[in-house]
């Protein structure tokens, strides 16, 4: 079967980032936040993440995946400021930028915290919020560590990245040859190179940003906690995700849920960490259907 | 608007509401066990959602033995024979595979007939099902302890329903008015005479034993071969979202196409409590299996 293609890329300018993005179709905005950081040595997301996802889509909404600070083609944090906050801000300055009416944010992973994170500083630009298996998010432990644990071929190899993301699915089969094309030609960026030296080389994944990360989630779910959500949310959830687990993702609806009257969760049964590529054309329905339930006009 | 029509089913008569539409009809069968459960079910359980499906779908409401207008199988009340009952009626509506939308104890019914005569059955949505779902050694249920007298009466109903719901505002008086007017009708009285008359314990009660034993030992063997999504209220008294979430799990053991979901701030009723975000799902479930079909 021959891949998606992502719809054209377009470049903007977001809070001094050079940013690259995709975009297509008309109607309610839908915004795509893939999972990741950068500066990973053997795995990177892209807007590719969701190249099942934004072509089909895009026939009733209009679709926007914008590459992450420092992830995808968008540059490196200035001033080496590689924290999770500075990737919610220039999330914030690229929907300024694009000065849409609000969006509905669809979360992924890391990414389903930083749409979260989003939705709670600026609720202006939002409509709605889908966080998808994120361990990022919610409560408890994450599993990645053991789960993706030392793997067993060369870093930053094919082979390796193949291992991560199979790791991460329910079935190989849904590792196809090209997504780990646009993983791998992510990696191969000077850029890229550069985030790694940095998170991994200097240090600042152990001495910055997950010590940020944490402090910042702590904050983030006592204000869900709290209430302060105050948006239609869902949470969509792959069953066999080993490194955020099932009990994880009914903690988080739970979470939300205790606030948020329209609030939804979803299980998808042979999903692993990425349920919108295993099972792209249910994750479409379900994903248009709540869009549809709660667009703007 | 649907038609409502008389079907003889295996020589019960059963009542049918249809509206005409392209594609794997939506078949609703509701909840309750005939003469037992203190309210009355039938096909008002749905209220309009059967017509504001019928807009995009072929939609088609089964009442089942003992509740609305159908009458009784000539044998033993028992699981097997409201299987046998829903799978003829199947049969003879003649749409082909049929999207099934089971409440209470219809979704251990559906289940039995997505595996008993597959051909039949396109896919199953199970909603909000103590009767299917894995219930261990739990606690005893209070939810229907100690109902007013005289039971079926327009308080005892109303009670009842009350007790199922999150919010009390989800039983309005046309529901309680339906409720009342099913207790009234010939097919109820017989199955609450037989109940009453020892069929309950004697009958009924073993073969929902027998049939949840069935059930889950062919979930776990051979698994079903049709799509199923388990949709559960988040506050259910009769099941929990435990329950919800075990069932999925039993099911999703063999099944690919296995979705669970659950609607916030609803009970026993979520499809009447939350009525948007119930056709949401269900549509979704639907497309999602049109679209993967392509």
């Amino acid at each position: 079967m021959q891949p998606i293609p992502l719809p054209e890329g377009r470049w903007l300018d977001a809070g001094g980032v050079r940013t690259r993005y995709f975009a297509a179709g008309a109607g309610e905005p839908v915004v795509f936040v893939y999972g990741g950081n950068f500066g990973t040595g053997d795995s990177a997301s892209s807007a590719y993440t969701w190249n099942l996802n934004l072509a089909p889509l895009a026939a009733r909404f209009h679709v926007i995946a914008p590459d992450k600070l420092g992830q995808g083609e968008t540059d490196n944090p200035p001033e080496d400021d590689y924290t999770m906050d500075a990737v919610v801000r220039h999330l914030a300055a690229f929907l300024h930028a694009l000065a849409l009416p609000p969006v509905h944010l669809v979360g992924h992973s890391r990414g389903g915290y930083a749409a979260a994170r989003l939705a709670l500083l600026h609720h202006d630009l939002v409509r709605t919020l889908t966080v998808v298996n994120s361990g990022t998010l919610s409560p408890g432990v994450g599993t990645n560590e053991v789960a993706l644990a030392a793997p067993p071929h060369p870093r930053g190899s094919r082979a390796c990245v193949r291992w991560v993301y199979e790791n991460y699915s329910h079935s190989p089969a849904a590792v196809t040859d090209d997504w780990i094309d646009a993983v791998l030609a992510t990696m191969a960026q000077p850029k890229y190179q550069e985030s790694v030296r940095k998170m991994e080389g200097e240090n600042l994944a152990a001495r910055l940003f997950l010590p940020e990360l944490a402090r910042e989630k702590r904050e983030t779910l006592q204000w869900l906690a709290e209430g302060r959500l105050q948006r239609p949310a869902q949470v969509i959830w792959g069953f066999n995700d080993r490194t955020a687990v099932i009990e994880r993702g009914v903690e988080l609806f739970r979470l939300i849920a205790a606030h948020e009257r329209q609030t939804q969760f979803h299980v998808i049964n042979q999903a692993g960490h990425f349920p919108f590529r295993e099972h792209p054309a249910r994750f479409n329905a379900l994903l248009a259907g709540f869009v549809a339930a709660h667009a703007g006009t | 608007m649907l038609d409502a029509r008389m079907l003889d089913v295996a020589g019960v008569p059963t009542r049918v509401f249809a509206a005409p539409g392209t594609g794997a009809p939506l078949v609703f069968a509701q909840g309750g066990v005939p003469g037992v459960t203190p309210w009355v079910s039938g096909a008002h359980a749905w209220r309009d959602l059967p017509a504001r499906f019928a807009r995009d779908h072929a939609v088609r409401v089964i009442e089942l033995p003992g509740s609305g207008a159908t009458g009784l199988p000539a044998g033993a009340l028992t699981v097997d024979a409201l299987v046998d009952h829903l799978a003829a009626a199947l049969a003879t509506l003649g749409t082909g595979p049929a999207h099934l939308v089971a409440h209470d104890l219809a979704g251990l019914l559906a289940l039995h007939v997505a595996l008993r005569a597959p051909h039949l059955v396109r896919a199953v949505t199970v909603v909000a099902s103590s009767a299917a779902a894995p219930s261990g050694d739990g606690v005893a249920n209070l939810t229907f302890a100690h109902p007013p007298a005289p039971p079926w009466s327009r308080r005892a109903q109303r009670w009842a329903l009350e007790r199922i719901v999150y919010a009390h505002q989800a039983v309005d008086a046309a529901l309680v008015d339906a409720c009342v007017q099913a207790a009234e009708g010939a097919p109820h009285r017989m199955a609450a005479q037989r109940m009453a008359a020892g069929e309950h314990e004697r009958c009924f009660a073993p073969s929902l034993l027998r049939a949840k034993a069935r059930l889950f030992a062919a979930l776990r063997d051979a698994g079903i071969r049709v799509p199923v999504q388990v949709v559960w209220g988040s506050h259910d008294p009769l099941a929990s979202f435990d329950q919800g979430l075990w069932l999925f799990r039993a099911v999703a053991a063999r099944q690919r196409a296995t979705q669970f979901h659950v609607v916030n701030r609803a009970g026993a009723l979520p499809f009447r409590e939350d009525p948007d975000a119930f056709h949401q799902v269900v549509a979704a479930f639907a497309a999602g299996l049109a679209a993967e079909g392509a």
